[in-house]
């Protein structure tokens, strides 16, 4: 028997806005992703594909339709049980890194932490974390003393730090530089390949979606499913 | 969250931005100081009233009546006590709850010598008894071992014969004689000849009884007794400091009465003559049925049962005497009637039944206006405190709306890493309530200041003046306490509507602020 899916979408609508300024974002996403997928989101902006993977992380609210992460009907789920599941099993990467200027580095990959009663070395965790994306020796930085390419590579520590089972990733390589966007996709390529992490990464970056199994491509709210469409919706053929 | 991840959280959060500590907790230092000042003057102030004018019991008194020129007025006697006691607002139990009062009604003085100042008063007026064990209550342990009916007691050791002081005949009443000086006996003092030793016109006398310092020969039965003891009121103390010391150069009266009396070298220093029958007033024409006679009394402490102006001892003196010279009536008379109630709230009931069914009202007190006054002071000034407070607890919801606006990225991000609604409402609140509890110590700290200064102020700046505090101010647990709770209270009240935001913000959306 085949295990079920880590996101089940079906007949998912969103729109903001009302009355005549209404603007319908989603419309009737049905999506199945399994367990060690590396999927890439791709679309022009405006497509629904942040609002998509926000609403599959817990970050917002679909209008309709049912939305099951890692077996968890978030619909249904508390906000405390949505939020433990974000704090446990789903790790967030954004585009604009979202480190907190105040903290250490150390100390923003461990915020989770904060909100997690489970015991355990967190500053070791936290260090181990680090290491893992190369950043061992600037644990008592601050984020304002980092490049883009190293924040990017905290913000990775951190989304890492709860060893989450799904990784959910918008504009991971936006504000980065070619080459270290190039570093920053063949961590992730390797992170699902070896530990098996399911990635969902939005994207308009063309090498991540050749390392991707699924391209997945949005236009006006809704999905075009099939690679080679995909593909050319994102703009291009696969890079080289 | 676990509540230290969340204390972590909230004291890092408070101490990153000084200009949004500041703002926001300014308005509560300021409303905390003003609190706790208002506070603690208004509590001492009615400790002093209470110090002059005692609140906790009544007095019952009968309204004067006079029908051509004769006092006609409702005598207060045991069968009343007898009926105030029966009462349901008094407590049976208590016996000290019902205690009447006997004042000297007929002419006396007293001569004395302080600090080489003779010192001639009237005490007929000015002098009452009661109970010894009521006064015994004040827990001065002087007191409770001196202020009893010495003459009462038959069995007294001390009572032993001795030879009174010779008439002086330019003196009606003599000063109370010392103690031998080295070598000398005790009595009147004679020459070789048996004649007395005269000095200054006066005859020599030691007094001779054993502890010369609280015994004295009496002139009637020839015995050594025990002086009268008397105590006096703050407020005697406190208008002797006050005016009396200042005009005629005498030293201040420390508050703690033994320090002021060992400081004088000891109780014989606070001895004095009483001359029962005798006056200073002239034209003084109360009808007498014993001629003059003197007695010797002793000031043995300080009581605020004592009557605020003039001297108390032992009721049974007052009633032998005025049975003494004015017959049995007036030594089964009482001035008034101290009566402790249950519940203070019982005191309409009790004074309309004293006024329907014994003709007998309350005295005004003075001290119940007073308390009544402080009391509407009192809420004025806490009125203000809290108005001050409220304010700030305003700005500190504003401080807040401005700085959840500014966090909104931060506070989406709490939410994606785990955080939940409830984490983020108690992790402001927590941020709100630091500020109060650290506004509220810095106004605590400040109006201590503040106390500190009035009262160096006072101190340096203030001339004295009778019941003349050395502080102005009380800051007892309760006020720090409340200071402390109010401060915290008000600003999570100021900082629950932007917290509920902050809770309510849609991840998502903050998360993309720019």
């Amino acid at each position: 028997m085949a295990p079920p899916p880590v996101v089940r979408l079906r007949d998912v609508t969103k729109s903001y806005g009302a009355g005549a300024a209404r603007t319908q974002v989603l419309r009737g996403i049905s999506l199945d992703v399994e367990q060690g997928e590396l999927i890439a989101l791709v679309g022009q902006s405006g497509s629904g594909k942040s609002t998509l993977l926000n609403i599959i992380g817990g970050l917002d609210h679909p209008d309709a339709g049912e939305v099951e992460v890692l077996g968890m009907d978030t619909q249904r789920a508390s906000d405390s049980k949505r939020a433990q599941q974000r704090n446990e099993s789903i790790g967030f990467v954004f585009q604009a890194f979202n480190l907190l200027d105040h903290l250490s580095v150390l100390d923003n990959v461990v915020l989770p932490a904060s909100f997690s009663r489970k015991n355990g070395d967190i500053v070791e965790r936290g260090k181990e974390s680090l290491r893992r994306v190369g950043l061992s020796d600037f644990a008592q930085r601050k984020p304002g003393e980092l490049s883009g390419g190293q924040k990017q590579r905290v913000a990775i520590a951190r989304a890492l730090f709860g060893q989450p089972k799904l990784l959910l990733c918008d504009e991971p390589t936006g504000n980065l530089d070619s080459e270290t966007g190039k570093e920053v996709i063949e961590f992730f390529r390797e992170l699902n390949a070896k530990d098996g992490v399911t990635l969902l990464i939005v994207t308009h970056e063309r090498r991540v979606s050749s390392v991707a199994k699924r391209v997945i491509a949005m236009r006006d709210g809704m999905i075009v499913e099939t690679t080679d469409e995909a593909l050319a919706v994102a703009g291009g053929g696969p890079a080289g | 969250m676990p509540i230290g991840n969340w204390s972590r959280m909230v004291v890092g959060n408070t101490m990153r931005s000084s200009r949004h500590f500041i703002l926001s907790a300014f308005g509560i230092v300021i409303g905390i100081a003003t609190f706790v000042v208002f506070l603690a003057s208004t509590e001492q102030v009615a400790a002093v009233l209470e110090k002059i004018f005692p609140v906790e019991q009544v007095q019952v008194v009968a309204p004067q009546v006079s029908l051509l020129g004769k006092d006609m007025s409702k005598k207060l006697d045991d069968a009343i006590v007898q009926k105030i006691k029966a009462r349901p607002e008094v407590d049976p139990e208590d016996k000290q709850a019902v205690v009447p009062r006997m004042n000297l009604v007929f002419p006396a003085f007293g001569r004395g010598d302080f600090e080489n100042n003779d010192l001639k008063f009237e005490v007929g007026g000015f002098a009452d008894g009661i109970a010894p064990e009521f006064v015994a209550n004040d827990k001065d342990p002087r007191i409770s071992e001196l202020f009893k009916d010495w003459d009462g007691d038959a069995t007294d050791p001390h009572r032993v014969q001795c030879v009174p002081p010779l008439p002086d005949p330019t003196e009606e009443v003599i000063q109370s004689p010392r103690a031998p000086i080295a070598g000398k006996q005790g009595g009147p003092q004679l020459d070789a000849d048996g004649k007395p030793v005269m000095v200054d016109g006066h005859p020599l006398y030691y007094n001779p009884c054993p502890e010369p310092d609280r015994y004295y020969c009496d002139e009637v039965d020839h015995r050594c007794h025990h002086r009268v003891p008397i105590v006096m009121s703050p407020a005697m103390i406190e208008v002797y400091n006050g005016q009396f010391a200042k005009s005629h150069g005498l030293p201040i009266a420390d508050v703690d009465f033994v320090k002021f009396v060992t400081a004088r070298g000891g109780l014989s220093a606070m001895r004095f003559s009483i001359g029962l029958g005798s006056t200073t007033v002239a034209g003084s024409n109360t009808q007498l049925k014993r001629p003059p006679r003197r007695v010797e009394a002793v000031l043995v402490g300080i009581s605020p049962h004592a009557m605020p102006i003039g001297m108390t001892m032992p009721i049974q003196y007052i009633e032998r005497w005025n049975r003494e010279y004015l017959g049995q009536e007036a030594a089964t008379a009482y001035s008034s009637i101290i009566v402790k109630l249950k519940d203070r709230h019982d005191i309409a009931v009790f004074a309309q039944w004293l006024q329907d069914d014994l003709d007998l009202r309350l005295e005004d007190s003075l001290g119940e206006k007073f308390a009544t006054a402080i009391f509407y002071i009192r809420l004025l000034l806490v009125g203000i405190s809290i108005v001050i407070i409220v304010i700030s607890a305003i700005n500190i919801g504003h401080n807040f709306f401005m700085q959840i606006s500014e966090r909104r990225r931060e506070l989406g991000l709490l939410r994606a890493v785990g955080a939940s609604r409830a984490d983020v409402l108690l992790v402001v609140l927590g941020e709100a309530a630091l500020i109060g509890l650290i506004g509220g110590a810095l106004g605590i700290l400040l109006g201590l200041g503040i106390g500190r200064g009035v009262d160096w102020w006072s101190a340096h700046r203030v001339a004295r003046f009778p019941f003349k505090p050395d502080s102005w101010f009380h800051f007892k647990w309760w006020i720090v306490l409340g200071g402390l709770t109010c401060a915290a209270a008000f600003a999570v009240i100021g900082g629950y509507l932007p917290a509920r935001k902050a809770s309510r913000l849609e991840p998502a959306q903050a998360l993309t602020q720019n």
